[in-house]
């Protein structure tokens, strides 16, 4: 066999194939994007250990990773939070993390999203069984798991074809085959999901500026909210009462150790908000809520300067009014006296 | 560590690198090589290496004494220390809750409302492989079958060896052992080969299993789904598929890098899915477990030299051991007993109604044997027997109205897929890949090797660990 020969020529034709599968997807408009995936979370939960007092954690579902941004709460407050928020998910599996498993007493800012936070506390509900997922992980994370993720950093960075992007814009392999599609046998009634984001090393994310200047674009990630809003209304009804009782249990043990919560409702709009008012009416769940916890809390509709923001999405701010939010939310809980640990001022 | 990932690409290029420098005297690179596979295990879970080093310990002394001891009855206690260490380890690690649960579960049959606590604890990876591998050494020296390792060096790195410490292939102490005595060095020949079989070994784990198959046997293998009788048929060959490439995918991964060090690891995968009957598809999956299972077990059993009944309870005594050793679950012993039963009922055929195997009835017979392992796969996939039972009766088309979760494409890709694979093993089941590529041209070689590599880069695993690192 003449293998010399043979490397010679696969090793040319892989460094072909693979330079113009990636100026390929460049002309396509695919850039190198971070996989917001277990081990960038479990990055920041490790963090968590050697947090002290005048840490701030944010928590929530999509919502807070989207409209708080970590710049801006870093230039109000001299402190850069740690975000560990998870999309599509309910706050409690993390926050029970945190209360339980570590000796943390700074602040803990839990995004409430009701349709997210009221949900569930089934484990195998997917808005426990997401973030859970990623407690989990952090829990077992191996030697080797943390030196792959250091190693395929890089490598994310600069490589387009490694974009992690979800849904249709996916080009990993198993994406691209799962795209193709071939008669009406099992159809998925999941409309396409576009991603929207884009997230940093320390987890914090920015909307997709198409985002916003794309309407048939923004208006087809509005179509998976109507989706999961008819899903949710057949689906179970909310369990309030577990929930609640869950949350206020966890507080208790970090209010004893001298740990502060504080309760955000970042903004929504449009259809979703409509259908959020008739699914999950703020007078029965977030009004409830701040009664029960006793916590300073912060609803987006009580501020004449953030009452009017739109989503572009619905669901989540742009780039631009997630700066804005983020300033004009952190000025008005330093001006409450919510944010005790400043840096400067 | 596993072989589909950033940082063991980078530990073998420090590996090869180390290997080949002139830094170290052969005993050096053999230290250094002990050193990393322990890095190698250490980095999934610093503290099981432990286990390792008892393991090593154990029998080393065992077999030093077996070596020099003369009296019988001290070598057979000797042998019996070395059994229960290994076999306790194997039994803490990986049986206790299986039979801690059969326990509670038959007291409480009689009223006692016995309770247990789980412990939780962690299958330590590859235990059942090196255990077995360290065990072959201890039950051959006592069988004065071979001979004693000449240093503890030599018989640590046999028992830790990393490219076969996790799944295998579980080689014997003269095969591996007596490799090490003396410096090892690919040839350029055998290094390029070696780099190809770990491409080949990732191709198969990452593009075929994980990415091509992985997700339809996920959809399928549901637990209370009544599925539609194509649904359960093409799960079922979608993981006939799936393991069979994630398994053979890692031996043939193993092997390669073995060879890029110049060390030669028996195969463990002969296209078993081309098999003519089920002696022969034993002789062709996993073959390093079933050679020793068959002198280890069923020969010290008694094998077919006492008579037929004899033969036949050894013969499913094996085969159900065999299923436990890949899974402390009643769907494993399930698995083997079936495949004990196939063994039986072949034996039955020769004997009542023997038939010549021709080149137009081989293929048919293959294709039987194929069919009938994959009712086996059903029972070691589905995690409960509810699910298994549910998935054989919709393959038996007892569930016409089933539900269909398979989209068309993943019909067709199954289908287009398994259906290369039961021919590629029926026409290469007398042949290896070796000897293919030694008749093709170094470019089509080459362009073949290319589109593989290509496709396991895009293909981005995100590190799937194999399905044989949890027996």
């Amino acid at each position: 066999m003449q293998l010399k020969q043979t490397l010679i020529i696969a090793f040319t034709l892989s460094i072909l194939s693979l330079t113009t599968w990636e100026v390929f997807w460049r002309s396509q408009g695919v850039y190198p994007t971070l996989d917001d995936n277990e081990a960038l979370w479990a990055n920041q939960r490790a963090r968590v250990e050697s947090a002290s007092s005048n840490n701030i954690l944010l928590m929530g579902s999509s919502r807070v990773l989207f409209d708080m941004q970590l710049d801006e709460w870093e230039s109000e407050t001299g402190i850069r939070p740690i975000q560990l928020a998870s999309v599509g998910s309910s706050p409690l599996p993390i926050f029970h993390d945190v209360v339980n498993n570590t000796n943390f007493n700074g602040t803990i800012v839990v995004g409430v999203t009701p349709g997210l936070f009221f949900s569930t506390t089934s484990p195998e509900a997917q808005p426990w069984q997401w973030p859970q997922s990623k407690v989990d992980y952090y829990k077992k994370r191996t030697y080797a798991q943390i030196s792959n993720h250091l190693l395929s950093l890089p490598l994310q960075k600069n490589l387009a074809f490694l974009s992690d992007d979800q849904g249709v814009d996916g080009i990993k392999l198993k994406e691209l085959v799962a795209k193709i599609n071939t008669g009406n046998r099992v159809v998925d009634p999941m409309p396409p999901f576009h991603d929207f984001g884009e997230i940093e090393l320390d987890r914090n994310l920015k909307m997709k500026q198409i985002t916003v200047t794309d309407t048939a674009y923004a208006n087809s990630v509005i179509k998976v909210w109507q989706f999961y809003m008819k899903g949710a209304a057949s689906g179970p009804p909310p369990d309030k009462a577990s929930t609640m009782a869950f949350f206020l249990n966890d507080l208790k043990i970090i209010q004893a150790r001298g740990g502060q919560v504080i309760l955000v409702r970042c903004p929504s709009s449009g259809g979703l908000r409509a259908g959020e008012n008739m699914g999950v009416p703020r007078s029965k769940f977030w009004d409830d809520l701040v009664k029960q916890s006793n916590l300073k809390a912060y609803h987006f509709e009580d501020y004449d300067q953030l009452k009017d923001l739109k989503c572009p999405e619905e669901s989540h701010l742009s780039a631009k009014d997630a700066q804005y939010f983020t300033t004009e939310i952190v000025k008005i809980m330093k001006a409450d006296g919510s944010l005790t640990n400043l840096k400067t001022n | 560590m596993l072989f589909n990932s950033l940082s063991f690409v980078v530990f073998l290029v420090i590996i090869l690198a180390l290997y080949y420098s002139k830094l170290f005297s052969w005993t050096g690179k053999k230290r250094m090589l002990l050193f990393a596979s322990y890095i190698f295990y250490g980095l999934w879970n610093p503290p099981l290496v432990i286990l390792l080093w008892i393991s090593t310990i154990v029998d080393w002394i065992t077999g030093k004494k077996l070596s020099t001891e003369g009296n019988q009855r001290k070598r057979k206690l000797w042998l019996l220390l070395s059994m229960f260490v290994n076999l306790g380890f194997l039994g803490f690690f990986k049986y206790r809750d299986f039979l801690l649960d059969n326990f509670t579960a038959v007291v409480n049959t009689y009223g006692y409302g016995y309770q247990t606590q789980p412990m939780n604890i962690i299958l330590p990876m590859g235990i059942s492989f090196y255990t077995f591998q360290t065990m072959s050494y201890t039950i051959d020296m006592y069988l004065k079958r071979t001979e004693r390792a000449k240093t503890f060096l030599d018989f640590a790195l046999y028992v830790t060896f990393f490219p076969q410490l996790v799944a295998g292939p579980i080689v014997r102490a003269q095969d591996l052992i007596s490799q090490f005595y003396e410096e090892k060095k690919a040839t350029i020949n055998q290094f390029i080969w070696g780099l190809f079989l770990l491409t080949l070994g990732l191709f198969q784990k990452v593009v075929m299993a994980d990415t091509l198959l992985s997700d339809t046997v996920d959809k399928v293998f549901v637990p209370d789904k009544i599925l539609n009788f194509w649904d359960a048929w093409m799960g079922t060959l979608a993981f006939s598929g799936q393991i069979f490439f994630d398994f053979a995918g890692y031996s043939t991964c193993a092997i390669g890098i073995a060879l890029m060090l110049g060390i030669i690891l028996p195969d463990n995968f002969k296209y078993p899915y081309g098999s003519l009957g089920f002696s022969d598809l034993w002789k062709r999956w996993h073959i390093t477990l079933s050679s020793w299972l068959r002198d280890y077990l069923y020969i010290p059993l008694g094998g077919n030299q006492h008579g037929i009944v004899r033969m036949y309870t050894a013969l499913m005594i094996t085969m159900l051991l065999g299923g436990l050793w890949h899974g402390a679950a009643w769907t494993f012993i399930v698995w083997g007993g079936l495949h004990g039963t196939y063994l039986i009922l072949e034996r039955l055929q020769r004997q009542y109604i023997p038939f010549k195997i021709t080149k137009w009835n081989g293929m048919f017979l293959a294709f039987t044997t194929f069919t009938c392992i994959n009712i086996t796969w059903v029972f070691f996939r589905a995690r409960e027997f509810k699910t298994a039972w549910n998935m054989i009766g919709s393959m038996f088309y007892l569930n016409p109205e089933g539900e269909k979760v398979l989209g068309s494409f993943d019909i067709l890709k199954v289908g287009i897929i398994i259906g290369i694979l039961f021919l590629c093993h029926w026409f290469m089941r007398n042949t290896s890949v070796e000897a293919v590529s030694k008749k093709i041209s170094p470019i089509a070689l080459a362009v073949v090797w290319a589109i593989m590599f290509f496709l396991v880069v895009i293909a981005q695993g995100s590190g799937e660990q194999f399905i044989y690192f949890q027996f």
